[in-house]
């Protein structure tokens, strides 16, 4: 008889708690940002085209879809970075016990964003 | 060794590289996305970018794939769909970085 049960239980039958909430992110960024990063590499073979074809992906990347897909790419990342910190310094023995688990996972939700402004107000040359 | 340390181990070494190599690339790429042509070429054809943008996307695209199969390995049932699927998975990481890095060693103002 064929076995129809899942390999990995899956993510409905768990409560929510922070350190479900940031796996499951952490795994949902990771597809976003080589998506993404597939899109920039698009992004940099269409530079073969020419000055007058890029007008079009000028067009876009200033329209306030490119904006924001900038924006969110941004936060995609930073979340990413923070969850993968968090993930190394578990790999050297470290944040193991309940409650650095729920203080580290915070720090990874609360942080990307105020990374996403950091990143964003250096790469504006705000600051 | 057995080959789930070797992978365990890869996927470490590359994600402590890829942290610096992101922020490096966020902060520009917020710095130049909305800029001219002109500008975008540019920072793509000095030396450090050229090198830095390359590494990123060999690594990513490395850290990328072994983070993936990790996910086809979870929740892909049929191990003939899973094995296409990685195969799938391996030749586009290592195809898309090569033609990126290319494209950016023949660009030029």
């Amino acid at each position: 008889m064929e076995n129809k049960n899942p390999i990995s239980p899956h993510i409905q039958i768990y409560s929510w708690n922070i350190s479900s909430l940031i796996s499951i992110s952490h795994r949902i960024t990771g597809v976003i940002n080589i998506l993404a990063l597939i899109l920039i590499c698009l992004w940099i073979a269409l530079l073969l085209l020419g000055e007058v074809n890029y007008e079009y992906i000028k067009f876009f990347l200033q329209s306030f879809l490119g904006k924001f897909l900038i924006l969110y790419l941004t936060w995609s990342f930073s979340f990413q970075i923070l969850s993968e910190i968090r993930h190394l310094f578990w790999d050297f023995g470290y944040g193991f016990e309940l409650i650095t688990s729920k203080i580290t996972g915070l720090i990874v939700i609360f942080g990307s964003f105020v990374l996403t402004i950091l990143i964003y107000l250096i790469g504006k040359q705000i600051i | 060794m057995i080959n789930a340390t070797k992978k365990w181990i890869f996927l470490k070494v590359s994600s402590a590289i890829l942290i610096p190599l992101m922020i490096w690339f966020i902060i520009n790429l917020v710095s130049i996305y909305e800029k001219d042509y002109i500008d975008i070429v540019s920072f793509f054809s000095t030396q450090p970018s050229k090198f830095l943008t390359s590494l990123l996307m060999i690594v990513a695209f490395f850290y990328s794939s072994l983070s993936i199969s990790e996910i086809f390995e979870d929740y892909i049932h049929d191990k003939k769909i899973k094995k296409m699927a990685n195969k799938v998975l391996y030749i586009l990481s290592i195809i898309i970085p090569l033609i990126t890095i290319m494209v950016l060693f023949n660009l030029n103002i």
